[in-house]
């Protein structure tokens, strides 16, 4: 099964995720589906978006595989926190991830809030390839 | 699973390495990428290599390449290698989800044959597990290790390890040395070749009339 990406739906899910960064305060986010493939990245970055991407995807497949070997469905929150940086992994549909770059003044609680708002309209534009 | 992006009009596959422990997967990878280095003129990705202290691999190696335009098309080209340890059952199949593309690189040391099969198998059963159909993606051989033959060291005829493993598919394969680099390069481009043929081939490129 491919994904195809067709220029409306990209041109609606960036903006969706503009706007989310424009209200939350997120520096940066990146849509990733399971396999490690970049779909979208949108804010500021000097660093490289493919192999944040690649590595997410392990990190939340790995963290999963942990989730299942004691018997847990899956962890609810993962999210790592740095001096300057914090990072947020969502699981946003069964296929997609989405990653969350945020300095460590935001408030974790409310950008999870957010994401949640935007969740629905990013996976509808994303099925209805 | 390919991901083909109209608007930014790139098409992204995903080759993987897969083999046994030791087999020249990490050392496949790090040629081209090395070859990337000194011959193109811009920057070529960071090499990811999420490994153990004694240099095997845990999880993967990873490095993205652009490969030029197909009708108007970016080429992205994920590479990566899985651990080929048996122990690491649990990451390597983690790495083969929404794979496109295979590389299995079979040891040629005749000590090695069993492992070789055992390796095969192993990913036949990974795919099958991903609900991938091996029809459904491009898998080629390498029979890796091929500069020991002149130091005397006991290898696997060709043709043998072709019964092996090949024998049903009759899928293209080559003899290699990625120490050397023998037909290192010959072996990403003939999949990255057939993988993006194949994925063209399955999208809907040929209804929009994009080819």
């Amino acid at each position: 099964m491919n994904t195809i990406i067709d220029e409306e739906s990209a041109q609606k899910v960036e903006t969706v995720l503009q706007k989310f960064i424009d209200e939350s305060g997120a520096t940066y986010v990146l849509l990733t589906d399971m396999g490690g493939n970049l779909l979208f990245k949108v804010g500021e970055e000097n660093f490289d978006g493919d192999t944040l991407a690649v590595l997410s995807a392990a990190n939340y497949a790995a963290t999963k595989e942990i989730a299942t070997l004691i018997n847990e469905d899956n962890f609810s929150l993962l999210f790592h926190r740095g001096n300057n940086e914090n990072i947020h992994f969502a699981k946003i549909s069964p296929d997609v991830l989405m990653i969350i770059l945020f300095k460590p003044y935001l408030s974790l609680g409310l950008l999870r809030l957010k994401i949640e708002s935007i969740q629905k309209e990013i996976t509808e534009l994303l099925g209805n390839e | 699973m390919a991901i083909v992006n109209l608007k930014e009009k790139t098409i992204q596959v995903k080759i993987v390495y897969y083999g046994p422990g030791r087999s020249g997967k990490t050392t496949n990878l790090e040629y081209i990428h090395n070859w990337l280095q000194q011959s193109e003129k811009e920057q070529t990705s960071k090499l990811i290599s999420i490994d153990t202290k004694g240099d095997r691999t845990l999880f993967f190696d990873f490095f993205p390449i652009n490969l030029g335009k197909i009708a108007g098309f970016d080429l992205k080209l994920q590479l990566y290698t899985t651990p080929g340890q048996v122990k690491y059952e649990s990451t390597r199949r983690l790495v083969l989800k929404g794979v496109d593309g295979v590389v299995f690189v079979a040891d040629s040391l005749a000590s090695r044959q069993d492992a070789n099969k055992e390796s095969f198998d192993n990913l036949i059963q990974n795919l099958e597990h991903h609900n991938i159909p091996l029809d459904d993606i491009k898998l080629i051989f390498q029979w890796n290790k091929r500069d020991l033959d002149s130091k005397m060291i006991p290898l696997t005829e060709v043709q043998d390890m072709e019964e092996l493993l090949n024998s049903e598919l009759q899928t293209q394969s080559f003899s290699s040395s990625a120490v050397t680099g023998m037909n290192v390069l010959k072996t990403v481009r003939f999949i990255a070749k057939e993988t993006v043929q194949n994925v063209i081939e399955k999208t809907a490129f040929k209804a929009m009339n994009i080819q």
